[in-house]
């Protein structure tokens, strides 16, 4: 179970990396690919409590660190946040793991859904705080996008990984709720 | 709940609260040591996004390639010819091209750099470069290109540094519209992206004949950056009940710049 985590944590700071090369998608209004959101959404639901939580706290402080430009005296996102805001749907794919043990591939697609639908709250979120610190809230067409658009392709990428990341747990002789392959 | 569940969530909490009322400079120190470490990824990476562009701008359609051979047959007869006389003067044409560089010709002290990693996923447009500390640079440092302001240093390590892009909503630059008296502040939306990037001057006088194409510069209030560096040109205009509000479209094509130049003081 460790050695899959800290290959999960290697693989969201690789994921953090990775998305800075890839381009928006201009045809959603500039919307993000995001990889990062469907790597942790499957430690959320893999991984048992205590280390869903460390993993949370990982992600966020990678997210702040990598992406949030800590500038200025006072800063307006500080390093951290971000895990209270990734924790949200964290803890909503932690609340469905039964599902995940059943180890139905059916099962697993739903989830991967499940956590490509929840993808905006993390955009949204941001949004949000980052509103209330700039102290005026709008939105537009663009803003929408923004936020619904990653979880639109995450349609897509979550269900990739998925299907890639159980296998590889697998591999690495961890199966939640079942007894160790080796 | 488990104990072992509840001494999670406690610690959880602890380390959040923690984290977040740290002093802001032992934030920025942590993000500094953090790119730091990720450096060499950082720098395969945009090596990598630099040879992938230079393929997908050689790939062309075969109808575009005959054309192209044939315009390139005829122009290879003439060069021939010119290259002949040209070879004199080499060496002349290369100290001007020298002569030219923005670099020598700039009022301003400058740091060359190269971004290394942009980025396109939050509300924040920033890009990392890859000087830092040894090179001199320091935060509130102004950051230009030959085509103009590009944004400002935040947060410096030692090899790298964060700079937050004239797109930013948090970023706010004073400056002068060309041919008028208007004076205001420009700053991105937050909607506005390294790609499709929106730069507004709001709180201008209404009645200011303030017309499409015209040039913004800044004005260096504030001492952060150096004054007539161009920001962008004005896009449209609008009166609105009590201000004027003008679009800028910015000058330097922040989604396509590589290299930038880092002011470290005037000469």
């Amino acid at each position: 179970m460790i050695r899959f985590f800290c290959v999960l944590l290697l693989l969201i700071l690789g994921a953090f990396l990775f998305q800075f090369y890839l381009p928006p998608v201009l045809l959603l209004h500039g919307a993000s690919i995001l990889i990062v959101p469907s790597l942790y959404l499957y430690g959320a639901v893999a991984l048992p409590f205590p280390l869903m939580l460390a993993l949370t706290l990982y992600t966020g402080l990678m997210h702040d660190l990598l992406i949030v430009p800590q500038a200025g005296p006072h800063i307006e996102f500080p390093a951290g946040l971000s895990a209270v805001v990734y924790l949200l749907p964290g803890l909503v794919m932690h609340g469905v793991r039964p599902l995940f043990l059943r180890y139905r591939w059916t099962w697993h697609l739903f989830l991967a859904e499940l956590s490509a639908a929840l993808t905006p709250i993390l955009p949204a979120a941001h949004y949000i705080i980052l509103s209330f610190a700039r102290g005026e809230f709008f939105y537009s067409d663009a803003i929408i996008w923004r936020i619904l658009g990653p979880g639109i392709m995450s349609l897509v990428i979550a269900p990739c990984l998925f299907f890639i990341l159980t296998p590889l747990a697998q591999l690495l002789h961890f199966r939640p709720g079942l007894r160790s392959v080796s | 709940m488990k104990s072992s569940s509840i001494l999670a969530l406690v610690s959880f909490a602890v380390l959040v609260g923690l984290l977040v009322v740290l002093p802001a400079g032992v934030k920025q120190q942590m993000q500094g040591s953090l790119l730091q470490m990720v450096l060499p990824v950082l720098q395969t990476g945009a090596s990598m996004q630099a040879k992938i562009g230079d393929v997908q701008g050689g790939l062309k359609r075969l109808d575009e390639l005959e054309r192209e051979n044939q315009r390139l047959r005829l122009e290879n007869e003439q060069l021939r010819t010119a290259n002949s006389m040209l070879r004199g003067l080499e060496d002349r044409v290369n100290r001007l091209a020298k002569a030219l560089d923005f670099r020598e010709q700039s009022q301003f002290r400058l740091i060359p750099a190269h971004i290394i990693s942009r980025d396109n996923v939050s509300w924040w447009n920033s890009c990392v470069i890859d000087r830092g500390r040894a090179n001199g640079i320091a935060t509130d440092m102004a950051v230009l290109t030959e085509s103009g302001l590009a944004g400002k240093v935040t947060t410096v390590s030692r090899n790298t540094a964060v700079v937050l892009l004239v797109s930013d909503e948090s970023l706010r630059v004073s400056v002068s519209i060309e041919g008028t008296q208007e004076q205001g502040i420009v700053s991105g939306t937050r909607a506005s992206s390294n790609y499709l990037p929106q730069l507004l001057i709001r709180f201008l006088n209404k009645t200011a004949g303030i017309k499409p194409g015209m040039k913004v510069f800044t004005t260096g209030t504030g001492g952060v950056f150096p004054s007539g560096v161009l920001v962008g040109s004005v896009k449209d205009f609008t009166s609105r009940e009590l201000e004027g509000v003008a679009t800028v479209r910015p000058s330097v094509d922040l989604a396509n710049m590589h290299d930038v130049f880092v002011v470290s003081g005037v000469k």
